[in-house]
């Protein structure tokens, strides 16, 4: 049956729009057997967006309809994330690929608002639609692209037409460990050790504690200290995975992951079980087609050779939004919702998913929890610099030779990242400015170039930090202004839009920035300030931190 | 005592109750805190979004939303410092510079602009509005500006995403209309999927105009035509009253300005907590119609007594004359007296309203009774719940409700059968949606999908008609599987065996079958509803309705009484009244078989007290009910009728046999606001007070005595029910006088048991008392039956039901099952709401609804003009597809003149409730002929 279109309000059915029963069967087919619970909503979204290439209003409304939703908790939830294209009536479904081409720091200073320009002019956008993205994690192959799921480093328009041309739109998977290749080596021996409890969970926490490791996915906080908070709490509880590196500049997790992703998977479980953990949801970003496959195979194997209990990894994809990298939005999104990030206290090892006390680490942060407890805690931090413990994985990327992931003391330089890890600057480069943690750490002068990385420190003490240890390195083509522009709007683009100091500031801060004349510094100070103070979250606290740098560290003639 | 945590507020030791909140504690101290997205009223949660209650914790490094932090002991917390100002000022700055200056926006006294006003701030010269960068250029644009719904407004350039219009749209009413769509600088309030407010789900509640502290969205009565600007800016008075629709009984305070509502809002009443429905916020001004009548009219001596009486009110004097006061009330009470002298008592009757006052309808059937001296005297009640009414009688001696609907909030189990409150009870389905979001188990059973069963753990669409199967069913499973209350039974219950005994046959598996429900199913619920520590039922029309209405009702009640789960807080039987008054009507003794408080006409003893209390005799036998009345008309019994703010014309079933009835009567006196279809039989019409008119008392379905006071001065030479039913009786030779409204309370509630200690004053002083109260000090108890029953030994009663088909099941000829009901927005017969600007605009025509696989089958359309015809008659209406009509059925509403679903309702009655069956006839559906055309009428 065709829905009807009323006439005249007289001639109307029931209030707002009815359910039609070709797309409730469509629906239908589409989640099969899977339940109907409402955290499982942006997994069932995606299934639509995935063979439909959009969401059609027709088809959430039936969603809502199956899964006893109102329309309008859909419809938010489909609106806020990136990936999600929602058609209504009437309106032009999206070709049938999708390029999206990286416009964040690294891929813009490469060229890709050039490439956006001449790809858009070069297809028919009836066949090609050509959309500016969010950092996509490939900031060594910069500019980054993605041909429907095919993930393209160092793209040029003719090599995008190539892949297009050829039907090159599948996700390429990397050669990486396998789970029995990974066995081989020892595998899982530690992680049955502990199950079987021949090695204490007190031990653990100790040796880790001993180790100086620190949370990877930026805040820096200790796993060991962690465990012990979220211990502390009544259980049930859960635990989650942070997979959603999307700090522009970084994209470590993803190197991990596309080569041993294991040893991540070992260590959550590992942590889990200290935590008593009765599910793992491992929430990965959408950006990563290749890790996502890695990972559905990979948790499948585990569950098959009987490691994990069917379903006790529940991997999670996310939809394109920044902000769920900030964790207490990742329990949101993981719950099914719009990523909004939650007022604190109460914290998540407190109050997490589904209201229960959660653990949640980063993808690298477990990457490391069995070589540091196989080899010990000292065989890690003596890989750190003086007071400095451990090695750091650090993206690095921008105007080096060979920008890529390289593994260096916590306490490096950036001078020593450029020179003695990546080859020095480009040819016909000079070293003027570098961003020490991505977007959110502030843009620093090379005069600065001398700072030991690491978590506080002396970077704290000029309102900056070193976060994701995303290293995006400037030269003197390159405009800071211009750079801070790109940035700020990469918060404005990625703020959740709950409170207003950011969703406000992160709007106007562009709009003074970009506006024509002397910068008015003392509305930038005022919206820093109200952002900084009044932020509910660290996006909106941190976003001002390039602009504060651009006020303070590169006046003309400082 | 130990539990408050102790904590500095701006260098003062304060303590903070567990729970509270900075913000509320600063409250409690004197100090408001500036609050935008924080809804200061019950049932909000707060967010902490908007940032403008930020206070500074020493030792903090950010700042911290006062409305969500909960202080901790010793924390020090200062709203005073220049960080914490700082901060908030900025917020407000930063909001404002996206608006239209302050007396340009849509709602220049809103909060906003208050604490913006304190802060200095009316704008923002040196950050440009994001509007002007999305839109280029200032104004209205149509991404916008909404105003397609026809009350609120929406202007979203005065939009904060504060997010306080989805809470109250999804945790407060709980209707799920309102989401935050999009993200960052774009987030955005949006209706279902980002659709225009008046073509999404929206039910115009309007709690989110309630809700909104800056006026993006707000209420289109108070602006200016284009709707993007407040026009009325002072009021004459506000008054705190009633709504005057459905039994709920919302508070409300109404604004007036030049003698004309303005505004309607929620008043923190214990019914409504300050939440109403569209047809309370919005459905005022039928008070302001120009149909209003303002002048008597009698009938002229040359029009027939067979009119069309769906002419319209233009053509009124084609059949009436405007007269004096003196002459109509002379002719009034002439005619009936007349009457009276020649034929006696036997041969009047009078029909009271439910949606009147207790005051007036104690008098209407004090007239009748005193009077008219017959018994013969009954209000719509009998066409609603006449049936729960008498099974209840017989059951446990009561005809009210034994708990409010609020007790929900207390309930594990909550069964609603055969009533859609969404529709004809919103505001008490928003205490059935929130109890079931937090958690109880709600069991929706219904032929007709509905609202509700979205939030239900069990939705059971059982075949029309099998209520009883269906009933049974459940019993047998608690009987069988033990899980009755043994020690209940004993201390309170009789005629458990003989249940047992007659539901022995109907188990699940036998009845899956009739009931079209699966016996699993039917088994979980009933071990849900038997086992939950407290389960109430809440029943309506669906339920009532019926020739087997009585044993609805009766297998209800055994329900709840073989498991005890009546007389605690959260169990209990309740049927939803549906007028405003219908409670009170029918306890002030408005039916043809009982004095007020229900105490029979034909017990010796207590007539004999009436009797020595008004000072005359009384007709010793119980007199006819509303069908019965009209039966007799036709049969030449009676002659004689006053009609009160009844619309029997529209209500009855089987309308024509009813209007012709009309039209038989030697003398017909009616006293109405309009000129309803009932009207245009009369000989006498007396314009009468509207409710915002009126002050009485009132009674909600819960047992809450309230006080209803007038807004406005009445119309034209119109006057005040009270005093016409005064007038009445003088000239029938009653020496009545009362001064005051009060004085016929206080009369009243001499002869009302469950009204003592509840006096006029204090209904005034406090607004509403729910009865029985044990003290004038004392609140009154919610819940009722705490220790067994007002029956003559104590106990319930259990009365087994047997299985009873609908009288007119379809065949070939009729193949489809009709039932009728309500819509959202129109009330009854549609007298008020269809002349209601809002709600008429909402639902404007006569619909039948049908599912679209059977419209498909039939190769009919939406929008159709179909004709529904049964053996009683032909209308046409306008096609309605709905899923929620299950295949088979035809759903129509009862209230459009122009396809008046009652013409075609078989008035076959109950045997004990005397209430037709409204809810099942055979009907079948043909397109009309000359389609299309004249849908444009």
């Amino acid at each position: 049956m065709r829905p009807e279109t009323p006439r005249s309000r007289r001639e109307r059915g029931p209030k707002g729009r009815a359910v039609d029963d070709a797309a409730l069967a469509d629906v239908r087919a589409l989640l099969g057997t899977r339940e109907r619970r409402r955290d499982l909503l942006i997994e069932h979204l995606h299934l639509i967006q995935d063979k439909y290439g959009c969401l059609e209003a027709r088809h959430l409304r039936a969603l809502a309809e199956e899964m006893r939703l109102s329309q309008a908790e859909v419809y938010e939830v489909a609106s806020f994330y990136d990936h999600f294209d929602v058609v209504k009536e009437g309106e032009p479904r999206p070709a049938p690929v999708t390029i999206r081409v990286c416009e964040s720091i690294s891929c813009m200073i490469a060229g890709s608002d050039e490439l956006i320009e001449k790809l858009s002019a070069g297809v028919d956008p009836s066949k090609v639609r050509v959309v500016r993205a969010a950092c996509v994690g490939r900031c060594a192959g910069a500019p980054a692209a993605r041909v429907g799921d095919r993930e393209v480093d160092n793209a040029t328009v003719e090599g995008l037409l190539g892949d297009l041309r050829e039907r090159r739109t599948d996700a390429v998977i990397p050669k990486y460990t396998g789970l029995a290749e990974y066995r081989l080596a020892g595998g899982y021996q530690l992680y049955e050790q502990v199950r079987s409890g021949s090695v204490r969970i007190e031990s653990i926490i100790e040796t880790l504690q001993a180790s100086g490791l620190r949370g990877l996915g930026g805040a820096g906080f200790p796993p060991g200290k962690k465990w012990q908070f979220v211990r502390s709490y009544k259980g049930p509880r859960l635990m989650s995975i942070n997979g959603d590196e999307g700090e522009p500049g970084t994209f470590k997790d993803r190197w991990f992951l596309e080569r041993d992703p294991h040893r991540t998977l070992e260590g959550a479980l590992i942590a889990a079980h200290c935590v008593e953990a009765e599910r793992i949801y491992f929430y990965m970003r959408n950006e990563y087609p290749a890790v996502l496959e890695i990972l559905r195979r990979e948790i499948a194997a585990l569950e098959a050779a009987g490691i994990a209990p069917r379903g006790f990894i529940e991997l999670r994809r996310g939809a394109g939004a920044y902000i769920c990298g900030e964790e207490s939005a990742m329990i949101e999104s993981i719950e099914g919702k719009r990523g909004l990030p939650r007022n604190r206290p109460p914290y998540i090892a407190e109050v997490g998913i589904f209201g229960r006390p959660t653990l949640n680490q980063n993808v690298e942060t477990l990457w490391w929890i069995r070589d540091i407890l196989e080899k010990g805690a000292d065989w890690f931090a003596e890989q750190g610099r003086e007071g400095h413990p451990g090695p750091r994985s650090w993206s690095v990327s921008g105007r080096v030779k060979k920008p890529g992931v390289v593994q260096a003391p916590a306490g490096v330089t950036v001078r020593e990242l450029i020179n003695d890890y990546c080859g020095g600057m480009l040819d016909g480069h000079a070293f003027t400015a570098y961003l020490p943690g991505g977007a959110s750490g502030g843009i620093l002068p090379a005069s600065m170039g001398d700072i030991p990385l690491d978590f506080g420190g002396e970077l704290a003490k000029i309102g900056s930090f070193v976060g994701s240890h995303a290293v995006v390195v400037f030269s003197d083509r390159d405009d800071v202004k211009g750079a801070v522009v790109n940035l700020l709007k990469f918060f404005r683009h990625e703020s959740c839009g709950q409170c207003t100091p950011c969703r406000e500031g992160t709007d106007k801060m562009v709009t003074l920035l970009e506006a024509k004349g002397a910068l008015d510094e003392a509305a930038l100070r005022d919206l820093e300030t109200v952002m900084r103070d009044a932020s509910i979250c660290g996006l909106g606290q941190a976003a001002p931190n390039p602009v504060n740098h651009l006020l303070t560290l590169f006046k003309k003639g400082s | 005592m130990t539990e408050h945590i102790v904590f500095k507020l701006d260098g003062k030791e304060v303590a903070a109750n567990p729970g509270e909140t900075i913000w509320d504690v600063a409250k409690r101290e004197g100090n408001r805190i500036p609050h935008l997205c924080h809804v200061d009223l019950p049932g909000y949660r707060v967010d902490g979004n908007c940032r403008a209650c930020m206070v500074e914790v020493k030792g903090e490094r950010v700042l911290t939303a006062s409305c969500i932090r909960r202080p901790t002991k010793g924390m020090e917390v200062s709203t005073q410092s220049e960080r914490a100002a700082k901060s908030r000022k900025m917020v407000f700055e930063l909001l404002a510079s996206n608006m239209r200056p302050r007396d340009e926006g849509p709602d220049n006294q809103a909060a906003f602009w208050k604490w913006a006003e304190s802060m200095g701030i009316a704008g923002s010269d040196r950050y440009a509005s994001k509007f002007d960068a999305r839109d280029h250029g200032h104004g209205h644009h149509e991404a916008t500006h909404d105003v397609s719904n026809p009350a609120i407004a929406v202007n979203l350039d005065a939009c904060i995403s504060c997010g306080a219009c989805v809470r109250a749209c999804r945790e407060v009413q709980v209707n799920d209309v309102i989401g935050m769509g999009l993200r960052g600088s774009h987030a955005v309030p949006v209706f279902d999927i980002h659709d225009p407010m008046g073509l999404s789900t929206c039910v115009t509640c309007g709690e989110c105009v309630q809700a909104c502290p800056t006026g993006a969205l707000y209420e289109k009565s108070l602006m200016d035509k284009t709707a993007t600007q407040r026009a009325v800016q002072k009021f004459d008075k506000v008054v705190n009253t009633l709504c005057p629709f459905c039994g709920v009984g919302c508070q409300t305070s109404v604004a007036v300005k030049d003698n004309r509502i303005v505004q309607v809002d929620g008043r923190n009443g214990y019914a409504n907590e300050n939440r109403l429905c569209v047809k309370g916020r919005f459905g005022f001004d039928y008070v302001a119609s120009p149909e209003r009548l303002t002048k008597p009219l009698v009938r002229r001596d040359d029009a027939p007594r067979n009119v069309d009486c769906t002419k319209p009110y233009a053509e009124r004097f084609d059949v009436f004359r405007e007269a004096t006061w003196e002459e109509a009330l002379a002719r009034a009470g002439a005619g009936l007296k007349k009457i009276l002298d020649e034929r006696g008592g036997k041969a009047l009757s009078g029909f009271g309203s439910a949606k009147g006052s207790n005051e007036e309808a104690y008098l209407f059937q004090k007239l009748v009774r005193t009077g008219f001296e017959t018994n013969n005297v009954d209000h719509c009640t009998r066409l609603c719940h006449a049936s729960s009414v008498a099974a209840l009688m017989e059951g446990i001696g009561s005809g009210a409700v034994s708990a409010p609907f609020n007790a929900a909030m207390d309930a594990e189990c909550i069964i609603v059968i055969g009533a859609r409150p969404t529709v004809n009870h919103p505001v008490a389905a928003t205490f059935f949606k929130q109890a079931a979001k937090r958690g109880a188990k709600l069991i929706v059973m219904d032929p007709r999908g509905q609202d509700l069963m979205r939030h239900a753990t069990h939705a059971l669409r059982f075949k029309p008609g099998s209520d009883v199967a269906l009933l049974n069913s459940l019993l047998h499973t608690i009987i069988t599987e033990e899980l009755y209350d043994a020690d209940y039974i004993r201390e309170h219950v009789s005629g458990f065996e003989a249940l047992k005994a007659k539901v022995k046959d109907f188990s699940p598996e036998a009845m899956a079958e009739v009931v079209g429900v699966e016996a699993s199913v039917l088994r979980d619920v009933a071990r849900i509803y038997a086992t939950s520590k407290a389960s109430i039922v809440f029943w309506g029309m669906g339920i009532s309705q019926h020739t087997h209405g009585t044993d609805n009702a009766r297998c209800l009640i055994a329900l709840a009484l073989i498991t005890g789960q009546i007389g605690r807080p959260g169990t209990g039987l309740h049927p939803l009244r549906g007028q405003n008054n219908v409670q009170g009507a029918s306890d002030a003794g408005l039916i043809p078989m009982y004095f007020p408080d229900y105490k029979s006409v034909e017990k010796l003893d207590i007539r004999g007290w009436y009797e020595n209390f008004w000072g005359q005799t009384l007709d010793p036998k119980r007199g006819l009910t509303v069908v019965e009345i009209m039966d007799a008309v036709h049969a030449g019994e009676i002659t004689g009728m006053y009609i009160m703010g009844e619309n029997p014309a529209m209500s009855d079933p089987d309308q024509d046999h009813a209007r012709d009835a009309l039209a038989k009567l030697e003398h017909l006196v009616v006293q109405d606001i309009f000129l309803t279809e009932t009207a245009w039989y009369a000989d006498v019409i007396l314009p009468a007070s509207a409710h915002a008119e009126k002050l009485g008392t009132f009674t909600n379905t819960n047992r809450q005595v309230q006080m209803g006071r007038p807004a406005l001065a009445l119309p034209g030479d119109a006057r005040q029910d009270w005093e016409l039913i005064v007038e009445l009786a003088r000239r029938i030779g009653l020496d009545w006088k009362y001064r005051h409204v009060s004085d016929v309370y206080t009369e009243m509630a001499a002869t009302m048991p469950s009204l003592k200690n509840i006096s006029w004053e204090r209904i005034d002083r406090e607004d509403s008392v729910i009865y029985p109260a044990k003290a004038p000090d004392l609140p009154g108890e919610e819940i009722a039956f705490t220790d067994g029953f007002p029956t003559s030994d104590g106990r319930g009663k259990i009365v087994p039901a047997d299985l009873l088909p609908p009288d007119e099941l379809p065949d070939t000829e009729f193949p489809l099952v009709l039932t009728t009901g309500r819509l959202l927005e129109h009330w009854h017969t549609g007298s008020m709401t269809r002349r209601a600007g809002v709600l008429d605009a909402i639902e404007p025509v006569g619909i039948a609804a049908m599912n679209p696989r059977d419209m498909h089958k039939r190769g009919l359309h939406q929008g159709d003009r179909i004709t529904v015809e049964t053996r009683r008659g032909v209308l046409e209406a306008i096609l309605r597809p709905d899923r929620e009509v299950a295949e088979g059925m035809v759903f129509m509403p009862f209230c459009f003149a122009e396809s008046p679903a009652n013409r075609l309702t078989n008035p076959k009655l109950d045997p004990f409730g005397k209430i037709p069956e409204f809810k099942y006839c055979a009907a079948r559906v043909e397109k009309a002929r000359e389609a299309a055309t004249a849908a444009a009428g």
